[in-house]
């Protein structure tokens, strides 16, 4: 998922915001890309990888989704996961 | 309300969705008729090329020389005689040129040293196989900007961020359809001679390009009165469970394979003829038993790919190679370490029932690519590049005969109340209701379990339906959108709900397993499972199924065997 925009690294060149498949990013009032819609974030990497300025990260977890099997080990409750772990968002 | 735009937009040839199939449509219009004008219309970016943009650029051919007849029948055989045989044998029959065409505007496919393509065989089955585009990791992308450069050349227009909602008909004829621009709220309304739909399936936003078929589509199709197909039929996937990843298909048959908890490999034991090396939806099957039976969780196992091969699945460039290196800093190499995955439903099947050039049992109307269903649930690597391009290209040339011969419309007169249809387009925004994320969560939370969409039952599928139900009747109307942003997830979500329900209870009608329907209390085939199940919206708005048998008599090819034959899946301990 789409996790951080760098203001200051941001030239505002818009390209994020033409090619986000999802309209997830937006140009605020000052001309900067800013993560407007971050649910819609499908984790595709384009905007990282065209942003000529380097100042978007985007984790390459996926969003949570609802479980396919039942039991604590497929649940999605808070803890059995490696996403509710801070080490794997560094 | 605040006012809001109006934009006409004329065409002779409108087409709805600029993915692969929509691309290759305009491109083969254009061909047979330069002088008509066509716009190619999508809800995402201008040119991006819909989900061909993510594929790692796998295309299946038969190539000259190949035996075209043992390839239809490696086809029956795998679709467990559920097969269109004379459609498939249209789009075999074409698939060479389409990717020869791909290489002539510049795309790229791996070659051995003796300069010949290299082909990775698919699914055990004896003739089937794709062929890998050279850069791996981009070769989807590759397509998109070559094919989209030919169209630029061909003064084709196009338009994005646009979701179209509903189609307009003249006297039954479709001649046009209406939507908004999810960034200005502006509404459009399009004037056509003909109309394409290219606009992918429905689904169920599972991630990595599967966020975007969602079924709105769908929606507008069924509410035209088309007539669909295959709907009990869904892709469930063999997915990480943390990160998306493009290309098991080429994994399994280079020696990649899944583990239970305990280690311990177990395709052999519910396929001692195919192991691992076989369809993902009878893997998936397979990963359920084990993981219900308690030797869960499953693991991804790379260890005994030949070092050699590893040039033709390590991503090398494009967003592949972005995934695997921050994958890495996080030690998850899927080369060197064991990762958990996990089954998951991602896609509906279900399409428009189509000719083989497209027409559907609405005047004016053509299908193309995924949007018109042409396998049953089973999924060999490289078919949907192959399929869409084909398809496309076989709609583009249905639409320009269908011109010839067709009189001109002067499409300002309609069948629909457009005011009607644009307040009901407006009417969620701005106004208080449920946010088309919550909806989406309840949708996902009925449809994902296990019992619903890889084993399935009368009990679950029953208890999924009720749910969607209730969500179609006391959810679905109450959303809200903040803004047109929302109003386009809106859609989508609507779309989602329509496409749960075909789901459900197109399955619910198939009692029996077969291809990729899986129905734990009914596991064989049933005798007449020979048989699509169609579906049609009817007088009351209500779904009316019916059964078009599958006509065997007209078919070159009979069935022999059945690729499900290949498994025992025998319920333990449960």
């Amino acid at each position: 998922m789409i996790q951080h925009i760098d203001d200051a690294k941001c030239v505002g060149c818009g390209v994020c915001v033409q090619k986000c498949p999802l309209d997830t990013i937006r140009l605020n009032e000052q001309g900067k890309a800013f993560i407007a819609y971050p649910d819609d974030c499908m984790t595709c990497f384009v905007c990282e990888r065209l942003c000529p300025a380097g100042a978007i990260f985007v984790h390459p977890f996926k969003e949570k989704l609802p479980p396919v099997f039942p039991g604590p080990r497929y649940d999605a409750v808070e803890g059995n996961d490696l996403r509710d772990k801070e080490v794997y968002h560094a | 309300m605040p006012d809001r735009n109006t934009h006409i937009v004329e065409s002779d040839l409108l087409i709805i969705g600029g993915g692969s199939a929509g691309l290759w449509a305009a491109k083969r219009f254009t061909e047979l008729l330069p002088e008509k004008k066509v716009v190619i219309v999508d809800k995402g970016p201008k040119e991006w090329g819909g989900l061909m943009s993510m594929a790692g650029g796998d295309f299946d051919a038969v190539l000259p020389g190949d035996d075209l007849d043992a390839w239809i029948e490696d086809f029956v055989y795998y679709f467990d005689g559920l097969c269109d045989q004379e459609q498939i044998e249209e789009i075999l029959r074409r698939s060479n040129d389409r990717l020869e065409d791909y290489q002539r505007y510049g795309c790229e496919f791996f070659r051995k040293e003796d300069g010949t393509l290299k082909s990775i065989p698919q699914r055990g089955l004896p003739h089937v196989k794709l062929y890998p585009a050279k850069l791996v990791g981009r070769g989807g992308e590759d397509m998109v900007r070559n094919l989209v450069k030919q169209l630029r050349k061909a003064n084709v227009t196009s338009l994005g961020r646009i979701v179209v909602t509903d189609l307009l008909k003249q006297n039954g004829r479709v001649v046009g359809a209406v939507g908004f621009d999810s960034i200005s709220g502006d509404f459009y309304r399009f004037r056509a001679q003909v109309v394409i739909a290219s606009t992918g399936v429905g689904g169920w936003k599972t991630s990595y390009g599967k966020n975007t078929p969602t079924g709105e589509g769908v929606e507008m199709v069924w509410n035209a009165g088309v007539r669909l197909k295959d709907f009990e039929f869904s892709r469930v996937w063999n997915m990480p469970r943390y990160f998306g990843w493009e290309g098991q298909t080429k994994l399994i048959p280079l020696g990649a394979h899944f583990v239970n908890a305990k280690g311990e490999p177990f395709m052999e034991k519910y396929s001692p003829v195919l192991g691992v090396n076989t369809d993902p939806h009878f893997i998936t099957i397979a990963m359920a038993m084990e993981i219900r039976a308690g030797r869960g969780p499953i693991y991804f196992d790379i260890s005994r790919i030949n070092p050699d091969d590893l040039i033709l699945l390590r991503p090398q460039n494009g967003w592949q190679l972005m995934n695997y290196e921050k994958l890495c800093k996080l030690g998850m190499d899927l080369f060197r370490d064991n990762t958990e995955w996990l089954p998951q439903m991602t896609i509906s099947y279900g399409g428009m029932e189509a000719g083989i050039k497209g027409t559907t049992n609405v005047e004016g109307l053509f299908a193309a690519g995924t949007a018109r269903s042409t396998e049953p649930g089973v999924y060999a690597g490289g078919f949907a590049l192959m399929t869409t391009s084909v398809t496309g290209h076989l709609a583009g040339e249905g639409a320009a005969e269908f011109l010839a011969s067709a009189s001109p419309v002067e499409s300002d007169r309609v069948d629909e109340d457009i005011d009607a249809l644009r307040d009901a387009v407006y009417a969620p925004l701005g106004r208080e209701g449920l946010t088309p994320h919550d909806v989406l969560r309840k949708i996902q939370t009925a449809m994902f379990p296990y019992d619903v969409s890889i084993l399935k039952t009368e009990a679950s599928l029953t208890r999924a339906l009720d749910e969607i139900v209730r969500i179609r009747e006391e959810e679905i109307p109450n959303m809200a959108a903040a803004d047109p942003h929302y109003l386009l997830k809106l859609r989508e979500i609507r779309g989602m709900a329509l496409v749960s329900e075909l789901y459900l209870r197109a399955s619910l009608e198939r009692r029996e397993s077969r291809a990729g329907h899986f129905r734990e209390d009914f596991p064989n085939r049933a005798e007449d499972g020979l048989a699509w199940i169609l579906i049609q919206k009817d007088e009351n708005g209500a779904m009316s199924f019916s059964r078009k048998r599958v006509p065997l008599e007209r078919y070159r090819h009979p069935i022999t065997r059945y690729y499900q034959d290949n498994f025992r899946f025998v319920t333990e301990e449960h």
